[in-house]
């Protein structure tokens, strides 16, 4: 079996975003990463490559230069290889044409299994896994608490709130992976130099075969006028208690629109 | 019976020393198997010359213990002053009227002989006394011999003493027996009291007697020498050889400070470009350097190390004294494998037993959460020879390295393993990671990020100075200082107070002073301490990158850690500052009279020395200076102070790592400084502070220590008498 894993290289939360003059994430002035999310998909591959589930593991991301970094990240983890698009003309993609562009580099590397995180830590849209399913006429199971892999079938368990849903659908299928799974594990300096050993493959938007117009900035389905940057957190009401804290507690909740 | 007694002195001789000769030449070879060691370690002969004189011959770090230590150094000094007694029992074996020449008959050298005779037999009884008095079946593990060989220890004092008593009657008979030498003169008849007292004893039995009571006198000397010899070579007791060279090969001033950095083959590791036979660490006994393997042999077991621990003394699986122990036992088992003859493919060509082949196998750190792993030498053999939490345990305070009367470098080992089992096995204990994560990612071990690096100054009636706020690329000249505030006083609320406090009183005294701000990340101390050398490196790296772009030369410090770290790692890594600790600056800015503390500060007081301001970097006096010069207030040391100051549990990086083994350090550390009866508990390092913040405040919670008890740095105590209106209400 092939696994697929979808990785973001994202901007650092705990940085200071800039942004550039079109309004997009100056993504030179900040430090990237592998998204935290998607470590959770990155290290579900790893143990199912371990326990001979899987035979094959790639990594596969759609982003600037840098984030051959994010590759490098999961490729110390675990996996055999992985594919970076990387294209000038990607520049400001929506979720639309990001999903595109994947469905179309998926179609190029093969797969039986696509994982994928939750979420980017970044744009927060988790709609990506539910449009490449889509793109490529694929089975989809999203927000994986927990997976197996049993002969063509996939298996999750999906946490909602007051039951566990358990799905299985048949493969080809594309699942992503919540934050519940097991943390990526560290990985040793052993595994950071073999990691630079292992093959990256580069592909353009031609090599993809992708028209350069229905991806970008100029293709996005939304368009950002103004960015305005979060009012700093302000210091908080202090209710000390002399008896009526609970009152004063109740009235400036009720007076917030809270209660 | 001359000739009798020569031949039977010879054979035993020849076999005693064939054996011992045998076994320090397996010794030796074994020792070969380690790695070599860094460049510049045995070429400092002063230093080294120094060294021997005060810890081999001055006996120096064992008289700091006074009643152990003196015993020590009579019987020290009365094995040299035996030696020529033993001189002239192997001169009278082969020429019965041998003696030194010169010196041999005066009477003054017969009374120092006899002298450091007795004053031996003196110091034996003082060890008899206290090896019954601290004997582990009295006092368990609060014995320093706890985990000792004991069974080797007390026959080396029975031995002792017959080395001594047999000598001196031999002279004693040899009194008797004696014809007149070639100077006239008989020997040993003016000065040597104690051989007169035994040459009065054998008197009546008559001259024949006394001739043939020479003889086996001097026979049975000998045979008792020679045996103790053979003795020694197999037993703990090798320190009466080992402690020579391991003191001249030791590491100087001290192996404290700062780490080396990883060395393979004797070369610096690239971590940029590492070669891929590069060892990172050790993994393996061979790993060791010869001079780490020859620190495992020098160990003579005494447990001064032992009983200053902070993991032993709160009850962990670690005794830097038990590690070395058992990581000497573990290179002796695997010899067999390491001295083997090896083919082309590195395994052995000759064959090896099943258990020499498994001991070979076995790893050095027994494997996470394997709670099989295990050092005693009864049982069955566990995983690994050391077992994982007995390395975690350490806090890198160095108490070991400062006692070890023969130089023995535990933490730099123990840090050489954790190194190999991070960079390698990625094995460690599993909270620490998202500390390793926060380094990687955020440049701090919260994971806030540089751009709360500036919040700590906000509440500043003043504006602290920012580097590159105003377009400057290089620290202007009028700026005095560069600030380092380090990320816990940044980020952590009560460091900050310490940080805005230093950032006042240099204000006040007219210092200017800069700020690197978003651009200071972590000095990698705990990525380091960790073994985590490729992550240090990487945070070093940018660290002095940044430092040397902004053209830094003088930095100040108000974390111990960071000032360890930037003064005595970063010249390693090209970074070459002078760097001062706030205590330092601000005590002589006091002493210029800069910085006037005259607000009364009515409360009593003690000090913590932080381990890497005090120990690792032996700054006692100045936070003492500053309280001292504080009106008002009340300064009562601690038992365990300076030197022998006792760990708050945050070094070693285990500041990030739960502590779920035996009792808590930093309670340990409170109860003692709570019993100095404080207002206010000072430190000079802001991880000491939180560890004990935590203990004050859970002794309050159980109401054994007053609820007014509060833990401040040093600096902010001086702030409180230098300007009372700007220190903020207190949290305990």
């Amino acid at each position: 079996m092939k696994i697929v894993v979808l990785v973001k290289y994202v901007p650092e939360p705990t940085a200071t975003w800039k942004f550039a003059p079109d309004l997009t994430l100056d993504r030179g002035a900040v430090e990237g990463r592998l998204s935290e999310l998607d470590e959770y998909a990155v290290e579900q591959a790893a143990r199912l490559q371990e326990a001979g589930t899987a035979s094959e593991v790639v990594f596969l991301t759609v982003g600037p230069a840098k984030a051959v970094d994010g590759l490098r990240k999961a490729l110390a983890i675990g996996g055999d290889s992985a594919v970076h698009v990387t294209d000038a003309a990607m520049h400001g993609s929506d979720a639309l044409a990001t999903s595109l562009v994947l469905a179309k580099a998926l179609e190029k590397t093969g797969f039986d299994l696509v994982l994928t995180g939750m979420a980017s830590t970044d744009a927060e849209m988790s709609v990506v896994p539910s449009m490449v399913a889509d793109r490529l006429g694929i089975n989809q199971a999203t927000f994986a608490g927990a997976l197996s892999v049993e002969g063509g079938t996939v298996s999750i368990k999906r946490d909602s709130e007051g039951a566990v849903l358990e799905v299985s659908t048949a493969l080809p299928a594309i699942v992503s992976i919540t934050d519940t799974n097991p943390e990526a594990r560290y990985p040793a300096f052993k595994a950071i130099m073999a990691s630079k050993k292992k093959p990256v493959t580069t592909y353009s938007l031609a090599d993809l075969g992708v028209d350069a117009s229905s991806v970008g900035l100029a293709a996005a389905a939304v368009k950002v006028t103004s960015v305005t940057p979060t009012p700093a957190r302000t210091a908080g009401t202090i209710v000390p208690d002399e008896g009526e804290g609970g009152a004063q507690l109740a009235e400036f909740l009720s007076s917030r629109g809270f209660v | 019976m001359q000739m009798v007694r020569f031949v039977l002195g010879l054979v035993m001789t020849v076999v005693c020393l064939g054996l011992a000769g045998r076994r320090l030449m397996f010794l030796y070879r074994l020792g070969r198997t380690g790695q070599p060691v860094e460049p510049g370690r045995t070429s400092d002969t002063g230093a080294a010359v120094r060294a021997e004189l005060a810890e081999v011959a001055g006996q120096r770090k064992l008289l700091r213990w006074t009643v152990p230590g003196v015993a020590h150094f009579m019987v020290f000094w009365g094995f040299m002053v035996l030696l020529f007694t033993v001189v002239e029992a192997f001169g009278a074996l082969v020429w019965p009227s041998f003696q030194i020449p010169v010196v041999g008959n005066w009477p003054w050298f017969g009374f120092v002989e006899d002298l450091f005779a007795i004053m031996c037999v003196l110091a034996l009884a003082i060890f008899v006394v206290i090896r019954i008095k601290d004997a582990p079946k009295n006092l368990g593990r609060r014995s320093r011999f706890f985990g000792s060989h004991l069974g080797p220890a007390w026959f080396v004092l029975f031995m002792i003493f017959n080395v001594v008593w047999t000598l001196l009657a031999f002279r004693g008979a040899s009194i008797n027996a004696q014809e007149v030498g070639p100077s006239g003169k008989m020997r040993f008849l003016e000065g040597a009291f104690a051989s007169q007292w035994f040459a009065k004893l054998f008197e009546p039995l008559g001259q024949h007697t006394n001739e043939i009571l020479e003889t086996v006198l001097l026979l049975l000397s000998l045979a008792v020498l020679l045996v103790f010899t053979v003795f020694v070579t197999y037993s703990k007791h090798l320190h009466i050889f080992l402690s020579i060279p391991n003191v001249a090969y030791a590491r100087r001033p001290r192996a404290l400070g700062g780490l080396l950095p990883v060395y393979s083959n004797g070369k610096k590791v690239d971590f940029e470009d590492p070669g891929d036979d590069d060892l990172m660490g050790v993994g393996k006994i061979e790993d060791f350097t010869w001079k780490g393997l020859l620190d495992f042999g020098t160990c003579t077991e005494c447990g001064r190390c032992q009983s200053q621990c902070p993991a032993w003394n709160t009850g962990k699986p670690l005794s830097p004294k038990i590690l070395m122990m058992t990581l000497r036992d573990h290179a002796l088992a695997k010899a067999p494998y390491l001295l083997a003859t090896k083919g082309e493919d590195g395994e052995p060509t000759t064959a090896l037993t099943d258990a020499d082949k498994a001991e070979a196998q076995r790893p050095l750190v027994g494997p996470e959460g394997d709670e099989t792993a295990s050092v005693d030498e009864h049982g069955a053999r566990g995983v690994g020879a050391v077992p994982f939490d007995m390395l975690w345990s350490c806090t890198t305070c160095g108490a070991c390295v400062e006692q070890c009367p023969v130089d023995i470098e535990h933490v730099d080992h123990i840090v050489d393993m954790r190194r190999h089992q991070v960079l390698m096995e990625a094995a460690f204990p599993e909270e620490a990671g998202v500390m390793l994560n926060n380094l990687e990612h955020a440049g701090d071990p919260w994971g806030r990020g540089a751009s709360a690096r500036m919040e700590w100054a906000a509440p500043l009636d003043f504006e602290v100075r920012q580097f590159g706020a105003n377009g400057e690329e290089t620290i202007p000249d009028d700026v005095e200082y560069l600030y380092w505030v380090g990320c816990a006083g940044a980020l952590d609320d009560t460091a900050m107070r310490t940080a805005r406090a230093v950032a006042t009183l240099l204000h006040e005294a007219g210092v200017e002073f800069m700020v690197l701000g978003e651009a200071e990340a972590c000095t990698g101390d705990p990525a380091r301490r960790m073994g985590h050398e490729f992550l240090f490196q990487m945070l070093a790296m940018q660290n002095v990158e940044t430092l040397n772009t902004a053209g830094a030369k003088r930095i100040v410090v108000t974390c111990a850690h960071c000032f360890n770290t930037l003064a005595n790692e970063y010249p390693q890594v090209g970074g070459h500052y002078e760097v001062v600790h706030h205590t330092t600056l601000l005590a002589r800015l006091v002493a210029e009279g800069k910085i006037a503390p005259v607000h009364r500060v009515d409360a009593a007081t003690t000090y913590h020395d932080p381990c890497y301001l005090g120990r690792h970097n032996r700054i006692f006096t100045a936070p003492r200076e500053l309280l001292a010069a504080i009106p008002g207030l009340r300064v009562t040391e601690m038992e365990r102070t300076k030197e022998k100051s006792f760990c708050c549990g945050a070094g070693g990086a285990r500041m990030w790592m739960d502590e779920n083994l035996g009792t808590r350090i930093n309670l340990n550390r409170t109860d003692e400084a709570l019993g100095t009866k404080p207002d206010v508990v000072t430190a000079a390092c802001p991880f000491c502070i939180t560890m004990l913040s935590d203990g004050v405040s859970q002794r309050q919670l159980e109401g054994t220590a007053a609820e007014t008890v509060q833990v401040a740095d040093v600096a902010e105590i001086l702030l409180r008498s230098v300007k009372p209106e700007d220190v903020p209400t207190p949290v305990s």
